[in-house]
């Protein structure tokens, strides 16, 4: 039997064979865990299409193929009449009436898991286009909202959500390209799939949205003393230490709430505007590229939720374990490059968002306070938070006040009474 | 252009091919002297006269019997057969016979014939006189199958019919014979085979044949005035050889097709279209493939009655609309 490239997305024509898990001569069962595989996407694993000796590899560690390339040759037994099959990395399902109506030619096992249903709710009997393109991007169909009768996905609910998370910023990282030797005092670094994604996906925001920066200055001090009173406890419960960004996350929600417009979609000649914010947190990948996973619903969470979100998210995103379903629906970005010491960013709109934060280092400085008519000079944690936005969807003074409103709840809510 | 009736294209297209070849022959009932019995074929036998345009005795068998022995020997000629509910006395001749001879001869003899005649319903002729009945002919291996819906498209095809080397069956949709549209003056010939898109949508596709085609075109408008639907609809215009190109391209585009047929329904062209689209194109379907037919009755004579049975335009916007939710 061929072993197959699989197809993995409706766009990903090519994939790149990271690590074989089988070697020529060894056996492997069915649904047992056989190679990995990159692209520009996503990194997915993928199991065995059935029992049998590997007999051959065609496609070596490190290689680029097109999708339905024979990537190896599986003896299971068959004669050789049996057709090529390509590997269909979805679980096996157990019930017939569950198969009649949810099964999935998934892409992933956990996708295809998510899609198993075992009611009958009419929201959940897809089509066959919304089911293909449910498998082929990861998508789990409970996180659809559905236009049709009776809920019903349509392909066009699918589009639309496809389109809304459609280029990233951010994508997986795929394999390190610095360890070429230099050649005549130089080297050159071919783009890889991420660079060239990112590169594309930069030109284009800054062409398609006039972008506007501007900072304010804010004092933390309140978020500092939570900070310093709870954070041994916090690093001890937590197992990862409390810092600035769940603070600023939940002070972008809740002023949002007062400025809806800038946790926003650009659509054509609209400005589709989201009740509920879902938050891209920017994640740098050991400076071998950069995503944006996103915390879904994060306005509804507490600073201890996204905080728990934000170290899930980067740790899997570390680990090389999102799946493209993490990338989806983002409606406001945060990039946090204050670990560098940076005083401040001038960050590039995550499209087809309309702004995006940059929050950069907290350092003490002196600062000038008033005090029962008398200026006292204090030191204070203080740092620049700076957002781009796009001009076409808002303008100045509307960003500004969501800026000040930003500062203004970090500066005075009650964060000790927001942290257990 | 010209402004032509559908039946003024007829003879003009028929008069086109016989200028330019001296070998095509046009022979069936009352169409010499009396220019037919729907006036489509007037002017002809003044203009090419009595050896190439011919009224025949009252049988069907003969005229065809005559123009399958003259297409064999040499001659291209057009039959008429008056109503297409008369092919029933053909099929030995046309299912047999036509069909076959170049396949039974080894490609030795060409069979280089056009059926023409007058289809479907809607002008109250009764059960025996108004049937629908392209999807006989489109079972039968060897027959191409055309069936023009507007006038430009009728002259274009019946030119290339009648220049194809093999056997085509033209059906002229006896309710379309009195609509206009602009026909290319001069030489016209359209290409067999391929299917016209008439109306871009994004939301569904509407397949239709002949007489259907315009009712689908006035559904489209008001499902895209009244309920917002974008309705992409294909005029089909010959079902052998099927344009199933341009059926994928449409479906992939809108995940949503519909057919619209004249023919009753059991066994209806669209059956077979819905068959290819649901083992080809299966993955990019968002909902069932509808099919609004004519019922499977004997076709009633009374006005009302004969019209509830065609599919109008008020059933297909309501079908598609209830449909596309």
């Amino acid at each position: 039997m061929d072993v197959l490239m699989p197809q993995l997305g409706e766009t990903v024509a090519e994939g790149t064979l990271s690590i074989w898990h089988k070697n020529v001569g060894e056996r492997v069962e069915a649904n047992e865990l056989l190679f990995e595989i990159s692209t520009d996407k996503v990194e997915m694993e993928v199991p065995a299409p059935a029992g049998g000796v590997m007999k051959e590899i065609l496609v070596k560690e490190g290689e680029t193929v097109e999708v339905g390339a024979i990537l190896a040759i599986l003896d299971d037994g068959t004669d050789g009449s049996v057709g090529p099959i390509a590997p269909e990395p979805a679980p096996s399902l157990e019930n017939n009436a569950q198969h009649l109506t949810h099964s999935l030619p998934a892409a992933s096992p956990s996708v295809a898991s998510a899609a198993v249903s075992p009611n009958h709710d009419p929201r959940r009997r897809l089509s066959p286009v919304v089911r293909k393109l449910v498998a082929e991007h990861n998508l789990n169909p409970d996180n659809i909202d559905g236009s049709g009768l009776d809920g019903r996905i349509k392909k066009s609910d699918v589009l639309a959500l496809l389109q809304r998370n459609a280029p990233t910023t951010t994508d997986q990282a795929s394999g390190s390209s610095t360890s070429l030797p230099s050649v005549d005092g130089k080297k050159v670094i071919p783009f890889n799939r991420i660079r060239r994604v990112t590169a594309e996906h930069m030109v284009r925001s800054k062409s398609t949205s006039p972008h506007v920066h501007q900072g304010v200055e804010v004092d933390f001090s309140r978020v500092d003393r939570v900070r310093s009173d709870k954070g041994v406890a916090w690093r001890a419960r937590e197992g990862f230490s409390l810092n600035y960004l769940p603070f600023v996350a939940r002070a972008v929600c809740d002023a949002i709430v007062e400025f809806p417009h800038v946790n926003a979609h650009v659509e054509e000649n609209s400005l589709v505007v989201y009740d509920q914010v879902n938050l891209a947190i920017a994640v740098d990948l050991n400076f071998e590229g950069l995503v944006a996973p996103v915390i879904q619903n994060a306005s509804s969470m507490t600073a201890v939720e996204i905080a728990r979100s934000i170290a899930g998210l980067a740790a899997r995103a570390r680990a090389n374990q999102l799946t493209p379903g993490d990338h989806l629906g983002a409606t406001y970005t945060i990039s946090n490059n204050g670990s560098f010491g940076t005083l401040f960013t001038t960050p590039i709109i995550n499209q087809p968002q309309v702004a995006i934060l940059s929050t950069d280092s907290i350092t003490k400085r002196p600062v000038v306070v008033e005090q029962d008519g008398e200026d006292h000079l204090v030191i204070r944690p203080v740092g620049i938070v700076t957002q781009a936005f796009d001009h076409r969807a808002i303008d100045g003074a509307y960003a500004a006040a969501f800026l000040r409103k930003v500062k203004e709840i970090i500066e005075t809510k009650n964060w000790e009474a927001a942290l257990p | 252009m010209a402004e032509l009736t559908y039946r003024e294209a007829v003879a003009e297209g028929i008069a086109q091919e016989m200028e330019r070849d001296e070998t095509v022959v046009f022979l069936g009932e009352d169409i010499a002297k009396a220019g037919g019995v729907f006036k489509a074929t007037v002017g002809l036998y003044d203009k090419f006269g009595p050896d190439r345009v011919r009224d025949t005795p009252i049988s069907e068998q003969a005229i065809l019997g005559a123009a399958m022995g003259a297409a064999m020997t040499g001659l291209k000629p057009i039959a008429e057969i008056m109503f297409s509910d008369f092919l029933a006395v053909c099929w030995d001749i046309v299912a047999n016979q036509i069909a076959k001879i170049r396949y039974m001869t080894n490609g030795q003899v060409s069979m280089p014939l056009v059926i023409r005649t007058a289809n479907g319903g809607g002008a109250r002729f009764g059960a025996q006189h108004s049937q629908s009945v392209e999807n006989w002919s489109m079972m039968i291996p060897g027959l191409k199958v055309v069936a023009p819906s507007t006038p430009a498209d009728v002259k274009g095809l019946l030119a290339a019919a009648i220049r194809d080397p093999d056997p085509v069956m033209f059906f002229e949709q006896k309710s379309l014979y009195s609509s206009k549209g602009d026909v290319p003056e001069g030489e016209h010939i359209e290409e067999i085979g391929v299917a016209k898109v008439v109306r871009e949508g994004s939301d569904v596709t509407i397949i239709a044949l002949a007489a259907m085609v315009p009712r689908a075109l006035d559904a489209a408008d008001r499902l895209y005035s009244e309920a917002g639907i974008s309705a992409g609809v294909v005029d089909l215009r010959s079902l052998v050889p099927l344009d199933t190109k341009t059926i994928f391209e449409q479906v992939e585009k809108t995940s949503r097709l519909v057919t619209v047929e004249e023919n009753p329904r059991l066994c209806g062209w669209g059956a077979e279209i819905s068959s290819i689209v649901a083992e080809e194109r299966f993955w990019d379907l968002d909902m069932p493939i509808i099919r609004i037919t004519t019922p499977h009755i004997p076709l009633p004579s009374a006005d009302e009655l004969e019209d509830m049975a065609l599919p109008s335009v008020e059933r297909i916007f309501e079908t598609v609309r209830q449909g596309v939710d």
